[in-house]
């Protein structure tokens, strides 16, 4: 579904600064995989969320998303491949404060190629009540808890049913009571849903069961293994994984 | 949700910043327009009592050139003669196609003999005039006859359903003329015959008798032959009449004409000032705003918003902001124009005539383009920066 070939991402900094965040990293990740990207702050992780979903070009190399090269495409087949296959969920809160809940959710549908569809708003309902807000329809971001937050980011990018979606440490803000919930939510989703998943992570401790860990240390993959039981119980796999 | 549904959301819910797009807007659309209006409205008014007047020349008593401007343009009584000889020597000068004499008069101050106080009245001669019957004509009013006058725009009857009491004498109100935005709006208008009948009527019923010297005139209206050199007929008539004085019609309402130009001059000063300041303070709010938003339009970007959509949604915003001032904007300055119309003609000392509605909507709709367009370029560049960054930086920031 994902694959980066040997990409690398240097940031320029200004005054001749530059930072090197991604350094020639391989990575493939397949439908239906729930797939964690664990490491340090300055790893890379983020990057290499953003660098998938054609977030931001790589300086080096090529991204791909079901075969097709995403910086060959224009900035509107861009922009309709994110909203229709793509979701996000962020580590900062990313709901906009203007709009309610329900309007938060449906909003990426107002992206796709063709509109909204009509049956949006129920759509979001729904969603909405999967993830068990369904009684705050009305209400704006400020008067959630940030746990409640973040099940109405995922409800957001889950609303145009995407074949992946991509979360960037997205209990990191939580107490541990809700970092659970909301990771039961993702596991619960990738199994009802069959959507691939990958969690960006600085914690470990999170990577399950059947979840692929894939470890980044200054810009690069240094480990990548699949976990055939609980965390810590991993089988090593190649550095290169271009499964 | 659509994009202007949108960018609604956004200004609610930023009410510092939209407020001061939108009193930026307002204040370029309301002085734009109010300019506009104030001096479209006195050049048409000086441009229709010039026309009004009809003549090419128009001879007056040496020293009395302001005071005819001051009655024809500002209604203020005037009273002024020069001799009726003059008006046959000015017939025998070459080039001299026609001349006309005109009477000019005034009612009496705050008297009870008279329906308006100090008002300027105009006697002609029906035989030789070609200024005044030609508006009777066009306005289709019979010829006046004894005892009957046209008033300006103004004037409405004060006796009975048609009569005005001048000097003790009813007279009756035969129709008004269209509007001009000068003191002819405030004035009557009635022939010599008249003149005299009111004098004669004045020795017993006014406060004060009118006096019409039968050897004397206030003007001479005059017509120039076909490809007369209008300047050196006025020269010549200068030269030839000791003690009077000719306003060639190019000149007429010369100190008005003045006046509107450093008013002009004025509001040019301040259009440039304020425009290019207005422009600057909504791009800069938009920049900060920008800035101020780059992690949220990041998102937007994440979630498949295209670029364009990201620029169209702050362009919609300022669109609807501007949109909202300027609608403002323009009502005040209609409103002000309406209602200080006359404040403005004393304290400047220019006429003004009100737009008919549709030049009015046609001013209104320019006023309201140009205050948008303005605001769209205000907010252009900042726009076309925030849709051009790139979302993994943007977010991160």
């Amino acid at each position: 579904m994902i694959r980066l070939e040997d990409v690398s991402k240097v940031y320029e900094l200004g005054k001749g600064n530059t930072v090197a965040a991604v350094r020639g990293v391989s990575l493939a990740i397949g439908a239906g995989e729930f797939a964690a990207i664990v490491g340090r702050s300055g790893s890379g992780k983020t990057t290499i969320l953003n660098l998938a979903a054609g977030l931001t070009r790589p300086t080096a190399g090529r991204v791909t998303f079901d075969g097709v090269d995403l910086w060959k495409l224009t900035d509107q087949q861009q922009s309709h491949l994110r909203s229709r296959k793509i979701g996000f969920v962020f580590q900062f809160p990313s709901l906009l404060p203007t709009l309610t809940v329900h309007e938060n959710v449906i909003l990426p549908t107002r992206f796709g190629a063709n509109g909204p569809s009509p049956d949006a708003p129920q759509r979001a309902e729904a969603m909405l009540r999967r993830v068990g807000l369904a009684e705050k329809l009305s209400s704006y971001p400020r008067q959630l808890s940030v746990g409640q937050q973040q099940r109405v980011v995922i409800a957001r990018a889950l609303i145009n049913q995407p074949q992946l979606l991509l979360a960037d440490e997205p209990t990191s803000n939580l107490d541990e009571k809700t970092e659970m919930e909301i990771l039961g939510l993702f596991r619960e989703l990738h199994a009802s849903l069959g959507v691939t998943i990958v969690l960006v992570t600085h914690t470990r401790q999170l990577v399950t069961s059947g979840m692929k860990a894939i470890e980044m240390a200054d810009g690069r993959i240094v480990e990548a293994s699949t976990t055939a039981g609980p965390a810590g119980n991993a089988a090593r796999l190649p550095l290169d994984l271009t499964q | 949700m659509s994009l202007l549904q949108l960018a609604w959301k956004n200004i609610s819910g930023n009410r510092l910043r939209s407020w001061v797009v939108v009193l930026c807007a307002l204040l370029v659309a309301a002085f734009a327009l109010f300019a506009t209006l104030l001096l479209r409205g006195a050049a048409a008014s000086l441009e229709l009592a010039a026309n009004r007047l009809g003549a090419d020349i128009v001879v007056v008593p040496e020293g009395a050139e302001t005071e005819m401007e001051g009655a024809l343009l500002m209604g203020v009584a005037a009273q002024f003669w020069m001799p009726k000889e003059n008006v046959a020597k000015l017939a025998d000068i070459p080039g001299v196609e026609a001349v006309s004499p005109q009477i000019y008069l005034a009612t009496l101050k705050n008297a009870s003999c008279c329906s308006a106080s100090e008002m300027f009245m105009v006697a002609y001669d029906p035989q030789t005039d070609f200024t005044i019957r030609p508006w009777l004509q066009r306005q289709q009013h019979a010829e006046l006859g004894l005892g009957q006058v046209v008033g300006g725009h103004n004037i409405f009857p004060t006796e009975g359903d048609d009569g005005l009491l001048v000097y003790g004498d009813v007279v009756k109100l035969s129709g008004n003329l269209e509007p001009t935005g000068t003191g002819l709006d405030q004035s009557i208008f009635f022939t010599l015959d008249t003149a005299r009948d009111i004098a004669r009527v004045s020795e017993t019923r006014a406060k004060q008798p009118l006096t019409v010297p039968e050897d004397q005139v206030s003007a001479v209206l005059l017509k120039t032959k076909p490809d007369t050199n209008i300047g050196e007929l006025a020269m010549r008539i200068f030269r030839a009449l000791p003690g009077v004085y000719p306003i060639q019609s190019a000149n007429l309402f010369r100190s008005a004409r003045t006046q509107l130009n450093s008013l002009l001059r004025a509001v040019v000063i301040v259009l440039a000032l304020i425009w290019p300041l207005a422009i600057l303070l909504i791009g800069m709010v938009y920049l900060m705003a920008a800035n101020e938003r780059r992690r949220e339009l990041g998102v937007l970007r994440a979630l498949g918003a295209t670029r364009r959509f990201i620029a169209e949604s702050l362009l919609a915003e300022a669109g609807m902001l501007a949109f909202c001032g300027a609608s403002i904007g323009v009502f005040l300055a209609v409103l002000a124009i309406y209602l200080f119309r006359r404040l403005i003609m004393v304290s400047l000392g220019v006429p003004f005539l009100l737009p008919s509605p549709g030049a009015l909507a046609v001013q209104i709709g320019i006023g309201l383009l140009l205050t948008m367009f303005s605001v769209f370029l205000a907010v252009l560049l900042p726009a076309i920066k925030i849709s051009r960054q790139d979302p993994a930086i943007a977010m991160r920031e």
